[in-house]
This record gives C-alpha cells, sequence and structure tokens, in this order.
C-alpha cells in the first residue's frame, strides 16, 4: 500500500516537474518576442529574507527589466494619462507617442542612467522635463515656467541611502512621538532639536493637547520624512521613484498605482495593455537599484595626484563644504525591507500583499568593503547629508534657475547632491549645464554662500586640491 | 388608507424592481476597489444599548458623536427611546482598537428619556459642544462643560422646547450671528382630530435672539409641517446663504411633499415654490445625506424612503439658480430598493443616510441604515443596511454583504467616525429594539486578511469668537487635478449627527492643498499638508498644524 502511494507521488511529482518545466518554457519570450517584458515577476513568490540565490535572480530580473528597450506590446506609452504621479487623464490622446519634453521620453531606465556604467548619470542629452502633470501636461517648450529641467542622476549605492532615509525618518519621528509624550505628560509645550545621525532639521514644539508647531523645521518635510531621491529631494523610496519614473519616462504603469483598485482601469492610459508592470517587476526594479555598488574614494596611482587629493580633503572640510556634503552617515542596518515603511497609498506598502521580502544588503559582494565605526554602524561615504537646502541667493543665483516650485518645495531649495561618483557623472548642477567642478562650486549661493565664497578666495594650489579631492570620488565600473 | 399607502409603496418599488430585474440577473461583480472589512465589535468596545419603545420610537433612533473631554476622539451619545439616553467616552487606540467607558449624565432623568435623536453643536461658543435632544415631548439642550460634564441648558438660554414629537434638527449660524439659528422638524401631533393621518406638526424656527448670551425665547412655526423626519441647512446654490431642506414621511402627511425653505437673513422663511423650479416629491422620507460628488459646489442629495432611494443631483438643464433636481439613483446604481442579500424581495425601509469614503479611495461611498418600521407584512423584514461604494464610473457597488455589516437589525440613526483615529472610518449604527452595532473598520478585505487602504486627511477647523467650530465652512481638498469636497454641518442623516474632525479619503495622493472657505465666505490660503495627518486649521495662521493621537 505504501509502495503504491511512493510510487503514485513519484509519478506525481514527476508530472508536475514536467508542467512546470513546458510552463516556464511558454512563458519565457520567445526569441522573436517583441516583448522586453516577457514573463512578470511574481509578488507572491518574494517572502521574507531573500536567500543570496534568490536576491540574485530578483536582481537579475531588475537589471533586464532597467535596461528593457519596453515596447507598444509591453504598453509601452501612454496616450491617454499624464505624466503625474497620480493617475491623471489627458484630455486627448497624444498623437506622437515619445515626445522629449513631457515624455515619454525614453526606451529604457538605462537610456539615461548610463554613465559610467548602467545604473550611472546621463549628460546634458538624457535631461528630463519635469512638470507636475496636472496642467499643461503637453507642454512643448522648454520654457521654464511649464517645467523643471534636470539632469539624469546616478542610483549607485541607492539602496544605502535609502535605508539612511529610513532610519532618519524613524529617528525624527521619534523625537516628535518623545516630544508629544513629555509635553502630555507635563502639562507644558516641549521644544525639541531635531537631529539625526548629526544632521540638524530645525526645532518642533509638541503641545499638551497634541498639536505641533512645525514651523521652524529645516529641511525636511512636515511629515518628518526624509525624501532622499531626486535633486529636489521628494521622492520616498526606489520604489515610489520607480513608479513615478516608469509611467513618466516610458508610459509603462505599474499595476500597485495605476491599476483598477485606484483608477478602475486596468489599462489606465488606454493603450490596449493592461496591468503593465506587475508589484514584482517593481520590486525587480527596486532590488537591482537598491543593491548597486556605491561608489568609491579610489586611490590614485599617482603620487602627485594623492598628496594634492589629500591635502584638497582637507580644504574641503577647512572650508566648510563637509557641513553639508558630509563625508558618510553612519547606517545600522543593511536590511532593506521592500516595501518599505514610509510609503504612502500608491506605492506597494507593507501588510499590502500577503507578503513582503527583504533584501539583505549584506549578501552583496561590496557589502562588507564598507567602512564601520567603533559602534558597528556601516559609514555609508554618501558626502551628503540627506537635507534640502537653499541654494541660491541674490548674488549667486544660478541655481535658482527654476520657476517652479516641486511638491510643496520651494523653486530655489534642493537636497545636498551626494558626491560619490562625482568624478563619474559629470555634468553638473540639477540641469546639468556646468561642465566642472569649478564651476559648479562657485554657483553654490544661499545656505552654501560663505563655503563656495571661501573656495572662490582659495589661493589657485588649494582650489585645485579640492578638485583633485573630489576627482577621486568615482563610480567603479 | 394605510393598505392602499403600502399598495403605492409596493408598486413604486415594484416598478424599479422590473426596471432593474436584467441588469441584477447575477450578482455584480466585486469591483477590485478596496472593500472595507466591518468588524461588529459592540460588547468588546464596552456598548450594550439598544434603542425601544412603542409607536413613538418605530422613528428615530439617533446617535450623536462628539469629544466631550477634549482628547479630540469623539465620543459618544445615544438616543435610548423610553430607555435612557447613554454617554460613552471614548478609549479607544490604534493598537486596542475600539474601547468605550459608560459616562455620568448629570441630569435629570426624565430628560434622558422619551429621546429620539441627538445632534451635537457648540451653542453658546465656549469650545464645548452642546447635546440637542430631541424627544417625544420637551426638547432639551445638554450644555456641554469639560470633562464629558453637561447641564440642561433649556432655562439658560431661554429655549422652549415644546411638546411635540421632534424628529428631526439642523443648525446653522447666519450671517453676523453670534449663536446658531435651530430648526426642529416634527412628526405626527398626537392630539389633532383625526391623528395620525394628515396630522403633522408644524416645523420649528428658532432664531437668536440679540444679545450675549443664547435666547431662543422667540419661536417661529414652519407652516405647513409634513411630518419631518430629517432637516439640513444647505448651500444647495453656492449663495453662501444655506436654505433648509426637509425630508417628509408621506405616510402621514395629506397633500404635503418634500420642502426647502429659503433663509434669508432677518427675513422669515418662505417655501421654495412650483414658481421657483421645486418639483413635487412624494416619499417616505426619513434621512437626508449631502454630499458633493462631483465636487462642483452643487451638492447631491441622498434621500431614503421605503422602497427606493433618491439620489438627486442640480438639474443641469434646468434654469440656472432654480432648484430642479434629477434623480440619478438608477443610472448610479444606488436605489438601495431592497435587499441586496437574502431572500426577501420586498422593498427595502431606508432610515439614516450618509455619504463618507469608508475605503479611503477618494470617491464617497453612501451608508444607508435600512430596517422594517416594525413588523410591515409588504417591506423586506430582513433588510440589512447599504454600504455603496463609490466607483470610478460614478456608479456605487453594493458592499454591505462583503464588508460585514449586514446583519439581520432594524437599522436606525448611525454615526460615522473614526473612533480609534486609526485613518479608517468606523460605523456606529443604532437599532431598534437591538443593540448597538458597532463596527471597526479593518481596512480592504483580501484573500489572507486586510489590507492597509487609500491615504487619507482628517481636518479640523477653528476660528475665534461665535462659531468656534465653523458651521457651514467649505473644505476643499485638491491634489493634482482632483478636488474633494466637504461641509461641516449640523443636522441631516436620521436623528444622528457628529461633530469634530472631517475625514478625506484623498486615494493615492500623498499630498494635498487644502483651501476653506470660512462661514462668513472668506477663503483661507492653500495649506500645504501631507496625507495620512490629522490637521488643525486655525482661521488667520498662515500653516496648518498637525495634531497626534
Amino acid at each position: 500500500m505504501l509502495y503504491r502511494t511512493l510510487i503514485a507521488a513519484v509519478l506525481l511529482c514527476a508530472g508536475t516537474a514536467a508542467t512546470t518545466a513546458t510552463a516556464q518554457e511558454s512563458a519565457a519570450p520567445k526569441p522573436w518576442s517583441e516583448s522586453a517584458v516577457g514573463s512578470h515577476v511574481d509578488q507572491n513568490e518574494l517572502r521574507g529574507t531573500l536567500s543570496k540565490t534568490q536576491l540574485h535572480t530578483l536582481m537579475k530580473q531588475g537589471e533586464a527589466l532597467f535596461t528593457a528597450k519596453f515596447t507598444t506590446v509591453d504598453g509601452v506609452g501612454r496616450p491617454m494619462a499624464t505624466q503625474a504621479i497620480i493617475p491623471t487623464k489627458r484630455k486627448r490622446p497624444l498623437q506622437q507617442s515619445f515626445q522629449r519634453l513631457p515624455g515619454t521620453d525614453s526606451n529604457a531606465c538605462s537610456s539615461c542612467h548610463n554613465d559610467p556604467i548602467v545604473g550611472g548619470a546621463g549628460d546634458f542629452v538624457a535631461n528630463v522635463f519635469v512638470s507636475e502633470g496636472f496642467t499643461n501636461a503637453d507642454f512643448d517648450t522648454s520654457d521654464p515656467q511649464f517645467s523643471n529641467e534636470r539632469n539624469t542622476n546616478h542610483v549607485m549605492g541607492a539602496g544605502l541611502v535609502e535605508l539612511l532615509a529610513r532610519e532618519m525618518t524613524a529617528d525624527l519621528q521619534n523625537q516628535r512621538r518623545n516630544a508629544l509624550r513629555s509635553a502630555r505628560s507635563s502639562g507644558t509645550p516641549v521644544k525639541v532639536r531635531l537631529n539625526t545621525k548629526g544632521v540638524d532639521f530645525g526645532e518642533i514644539t509638541a503641545g499638551p493637547d497634541g498639536i505641533v508647531d512645525l514651523s521652524a523645521i529645516d529641511g525636511v518635510d512636515t511629515d518628518l520624512v526624509i525624501r532622499p531621491f531626486s535633486q529636489k529631494g521628494v521622492i520616498g523610496s526606489l520604489r515610489q521613484f520607480t513608479v513615478n519614473a516608469l509611467n513618466h519616462h516610458h508610459g509603462m504603469q505599474a499595476a500597485e498605482r495605476f491599476g483598477a483598485r485606484w483608477t478602475g482601469e486596468d489599462d489606465f492610459d488606454e493603450d490596449g495593455v493592461a496591468n503593465e508592470l506587475s508589484a514584482g517587476d517593481v520590486s525587480a526594479l527596486v532590488a537591482w537599484q537598491a543593491t548597486r555598488k556605491p561608489p568609491v574614494q579610489r586611490t590614485p596611482e599617482s603620487q602627485d595626484w594623492r598628496q594634492l587629493a589629500r591635502k584638497g580633503s582637507s580644504v574641503f572640510a577647512e572650508i566648510g563644504c563637509g557641513s553639508c556634503h558630509r563625508q558618510s552617515l553612519p547606517l545600522n542596518s543593511l536590511t532593506f525591507a521592500d516595501p518599505g515603511p514610509f510609503d504612502a497609498a500608491g506605492t506597494l506598502r507593507r501588510a499590502e500583499g500577503q507578503y513582503d521580502a527583504v533584501y539583505d544588503l549584506a549578501l552583496t559582494d561590496w557589502a562588507k568593503t564598507l567602512p564601520r565605526d567603533e559602534n558597528g554602524a556601516i559609514l555609508v561615504p554618501l558626502f551628503g547629508d540627506l537635507k534640502r537646502h537653499k541654494i541660491a541667493d541674490q548674488q549667486i543665483s544660478a541655481l535658482g534657475n527654476e520657476l517652479l516650485g516641486q511638491r510643496f518645495v520651494d523653486r530655489d531649495v534642493f537636497m545636498t547632491s551626494e558626491l560619490w561618483g562625482i568624478a563619474s557623472t559629470a555634468p553638473y548642477g540639477h540641469r546639468g549645464d556646468l561642465t566642472t567642478l569649478d564651476e559648479v562650486i562657485r554657483v553654490h549661493g544661499g545656505n552654501a554662500r560663505q563655503s563656495r565664497d571661501q573656495y572662490v578666495a582659495l589661493g589657485k594650489n588649494d582650489r585645485t586640491a579640492l578638485i583633485a579631492f573630489l576627482k577621486t570620488l568615482v563610480i567603479e565600473p | 388608507m394605510m393598505k392602499s399607502i403600502f399598495m403605492l409603496a409596493a408598486g413604486a418599488a415594484t416598478f424599479v424592481t422590473v426596471a432593474v430585474t436584467e441588469a441584477q440577473t447575477t450578482q455584480p461583480t466585486a469591483p477590485e476597489t478596496d472593500i472595507p472589512v466591518l468588524q461588529e465589535q459592540a460588547v468588546a468596545a464596552g456598548i450594550e444599548h439598544s434603542y425601544r419603545g412603542p409607536w413613538e420610537y418605530f422613528v428615530g433612533g439617533g446617535a450623536a458623536s462628539f469629544d466631550c473631554n477634549g482628547d479630540r476622539f469623539p465620543d459618544l451619545m445615544l438616543a435610548g427611546g423610553t430607555g435612557e439616553t447613554q454617554l460613552f467616552v471614548n478609549r479607544s487606540s490604534e493598537a486596542d482598537g475600539l474601547r468605550f467607558e459608560p459616562g455620568k449624565l448629570d441630569v435629570s432623568k426624565s430628560d434622558l428619556q422619551n429621546v429620539t435623536g441627538l445632534y451635537p453643536v457648540d451653542i453658546d461658543n465656549d469650545g464645548h459642544r452642546d447635546v440637542v435632544l430631541l424627544r417625544v415631548g420637551r426638547n432639551v439642550i445638554l450644555k456641554g462643560g469639560p470633562d464629558c460634564s453637561f447641564k440642561s441648558a433649556n432655562r439658560e438660554f431661554a429655549f422652549d422646547g415644546g411638546r411635540a414629537w421632534t424628529t428631526a434638527f439642523a443648525a446653522t449660524f447666519e450671517k453676523d450671528t453670534p449663536f446658531p439659528t435651530l430648526a426642529f422638524g416634527n412628526y405626527v401631533d398626537r392630539s389633532a382630530p383625526g391623528s395620525p393621518w394628515g396630522t403633522c406638526h408644524d416645523n420649528v424656527f428658532l432664531r437668536p435672539a440679540k444679545g450675549d448670551r443664547p435666547n431662543y425665547a422667540e419661536a417661529e412655526q414652519l407652516t405647513p409641517g409634513y411630518c419631518a423626519l430629517s432637516m439640513i441647512f444647505t448651500d444647495w446654490n453656492r449663495s453662501g446663504t444655506p436654505s433648509l431642506r426637509i425630508t417628509n414621511d408621506r405616510h402621514y402627511y395629506r397633500d404635503g411633499e418634500e420642502q426647502m425653505w429659503r433663509v434669508d437673513p432677518g427675513k422669515a422663511p418662505r417655501l421654495y415654490r412650483r414658481a421657483d423650479g421645486w418639483k413635487r416629491v412624494n416619499i417616505w422620507g426619513m434621512g437626508i445625506a449631502e454630499g458633493d460628488i462631483d465636487a462642483d459646489g452643487y451638492p447631491e442629495y441622498a434621500l431614503t424612503s421605503m422602497g427606493d432611494t433618491k439620489l438627486q443631483t442640480l438639474d443641469a438643464e434646468a434654469e440656472e439658480g432654480r432648484p430642479v433636481y434629477r434623480d440619478i439613483a438608477f443610472e448610479r446604481k444606488a436605489t438601495a430598493h431592497r435587499p441586496y442579500t437574502g431572500s426577501d424581495l420586498k422593498p427595502s425601509t431606508g432610515w439614516h443616510s450618509e455619504f463618507a469614503d469608508f475605503n479611503n479611495d477618494g470617491l464617497l461611498d453612501l451608508f444607508i441604515a435600512k430596517g422594517n418600521v416594525e413588523k410591515m407584512p409588504d417591506f423586506a423584514d430582513f433588510d440589512p443596511d447599504n454600504l455603496l461604494l463609490g466607483q470610478h464610473d460614478g456608479t456605487f457597488f453594493e458592499a454591505g454583504h462583503i464588508s460585514g455589516i449586514d446583519l439581520d437589525r432594524r437599522g436606525r440613526g448611525a454615526v460615522i467616525a473614526d473612533f480609534d483615529l486609526d485613518g479608517n472610518l468606523d460605523l456606529i449604527v443604532v437599532n431598534r429594539e437591538a443593540p448597538v452595532s458597532v463596527f471597526r473598520n479593518r481596512g480592504g478585505k483580501t484573500d489572507w486578511g486586510t489590507r492597509p487602504m487609500g491615504n487619507w486627511l482628517q481636518i479640523e477647523l477653528q476660528q475665534d469668537g461665535a462659531n468656534t467650530n465653523a458651521v457651514g465652512a467649505t473644505i476643499l481638498v485638491k491634489s493634482g487635478n482632483e478636488t474633494r469636497l466637504r461641509k461641516i454641518q449640523s443636522g441631516g442623516g436620521h436623528a444622528s449627527g457628529h461633530s469634530g474632525f472631517i475625514h478625506v479619503g484623498t486615494g493615492v495622493a500623498e499630498r494635498a492643498q487644502i483651501r476653506v472657505k470660512w462661514p462668513d465666505g472668506e477663503w483661507s490660503p492653500a495649506f500645504r499638508v501631507f496625507a495620512n495627518n490629522f490637521v488643525i486649521i486655525r482661521r488667520g495662521e498662515s500653516d496648518a498644524r498637525y495634531w497626534y493621537p
């Protein structure tokens, strides 16, 4: 009896295996297929902390999507949807599906993020035109009253950046929570300086009635969520950025925001393709971006350069560049939960699917190369503070060249650019119209004015040293 | 006579039934929108209460929610009919769920009995919500004080209270008036010859006398009265001067109809007539819900009845400025004319109605409390409450049976509020001769449990001086090209009202701009806020503040 059961089980398993193999074979894109996406990644297969093999598989899927030149078979283009992050219908379909200004403006993520490697930055030709996409969504001019022209950032080390932002957000929100608790128990207002990882974000006053005065916060949104992505610092997570960008630049609409749950339609952009990207597809893209090797500080082979760079590093600190471009920020954990803890509806959130996934960045080859402090925290060498600052003033106003604020952030306020990889990612400035490091330093106004003035006042040798130092911050192939 | 009325009702319902039979041969497929799981937790929440009584209490069954102790959690007062009105103080939290403790009402026991409905409104501008008790007999105003204390204020406010059987209430702050104007809707005059048929009481209109204290000594009669079961001050034409809309029960009136009174400051109210464009509508009007489904500034109204619910919108083809309404309930799939589940196909009996966004998808949903009057054989006996979820195509989808509110109870009044302040609207339904239902909103239903739903905002307005809670204000919440509109009102529903945070679902919008049209017509600047926050907007301040539970 047992024997018969075993035979049956073996036959069943064999049959199942054969069926699965057949299914996989049929799901794989045929060599002649004009679909760049192929089969979709199943989010339900991403459960708990992925093993190294699972993570590697997901990264490969993400890389394939990042470099895929999406086609109309996949759903590229958005004839009846605008670039807006909130699903928004056009009033009439566009005649041309591709348009360099409001988009859709590229075939693949890697069409722009490719310098010096895939996942890198883009030169001026890869600039994008950022508008909210609600009114005047179909602008056909680069006149800055309709859009902000932005250069392409790199995503190397982006997982570390998001993890830092998550920890900082948790810190700030804990400080607010503690202030409220204290105010409620004491019956008097409690003023708290917001500080996380050594970065000051102003102050809040918690009232005993539970109301918080936010008028003195600095460089962070009123919900105290650090949004580390985009030049403006208004995107909270790789996942949110990915969903936004897929729609904006490719007209590839992720179901987790543009699907029937939120729009009542499974083909919101009306291009004939339903559910263009699954939650799993977005997860693959997030996993690939989150696991990009961070830029490094190279040790030049030339002794002259080494000496200059060493001196330049000192100059960098002496004139106060490091007060915003902080050499490193400490990170406590390499555990990258996807979805993350601070996204809002429209970007997949925790507990929104049956299972949540965790990508352990410690499984990457580069993780062990990261320096740690005496407490074991990883020192992420990003040369940034994940804080927004005013970067233009009356005299030095070149970086205040935008006419449109973005998502509640004023036109002349930007997030500190992380300098890691800067030697590999010219041109510079948020518009990518500054060809040298010297130029971009000289146009730092506003909160950076003092350091900029000190730089200008330096002797030529010191300025050269500073540039030599910055030239060591590279993205390695 | 009564029989013929039933036949009329059944006939009307049959017409609707025939008209929609084809479309309803199969149960509609559930949309992918989130369907909230509403879990009944009355006992666990500590609320044991029933609305009871003979014929006079076939109607009524109200609930009022408002914060009576300054912690911003909505507390609860429930009408008991011949039983006592009860206060429940909210001890809920997001972590522990819904928890209430009985509160002490230190007022005359007789004032707390024979209560049909209750509405909270801060009459004397002292920062504490007062509660208007609608009674079979003398109405009572309970003046709210610190820490959920109340005292009868009829004498202090020179409020007579009358002797009628009161079943409806609404309040508004008229222009340059420091205290609210109150309207009371009365039902059958039981002492009139021939009662109950054709003997509806007049309604009562109370403007505060001039002075620095509320004084309601002078009452005006709103004649004719047609047995009002709900009333609301509504700015139907965006004039800035609200009119008084009343839904009436055709079961008892003769030659009556639905009514709307034009209420110009300083002038006696006057009825809108045929010459104004007002059309005769005869329904068993039980409850009014006002909601601006398309946020065009002209509200829609859901009027509950026996048989089908009316969903009225201002007729775009009518001459501008005339109150001509078109019923869009059928085209929007919101007739709710018979039970949507079970085998009872007789017409429904609708009571409390209210628009709210239960799943935070940014679209207004419509809740309707349902239940047989008592044992009317021509109407459904099993008559579950409706949860009509707004859809992106403008229609509604019935999700009561999926969400879990389809209990076999005779619903009457209700309040929809976020009692645990977790961002999701909860629901409390007062049932006739049955326990109150307390539904906690657990999130969107899935195969494996629940999931978080859309983004939301909850907004509190404050202004100094009169009308501290800004009754009559309009709140616009704009995200991208989408605008959501809410009004702060006192009245409507069925014998039930709430005062506190105004909840707005924002769907996938993570931020929004809020603009407020204050009751005197002044517009605020735009306030920039992030979703999933409790927002306090204080008149005159340039920034909104956040409040945290």
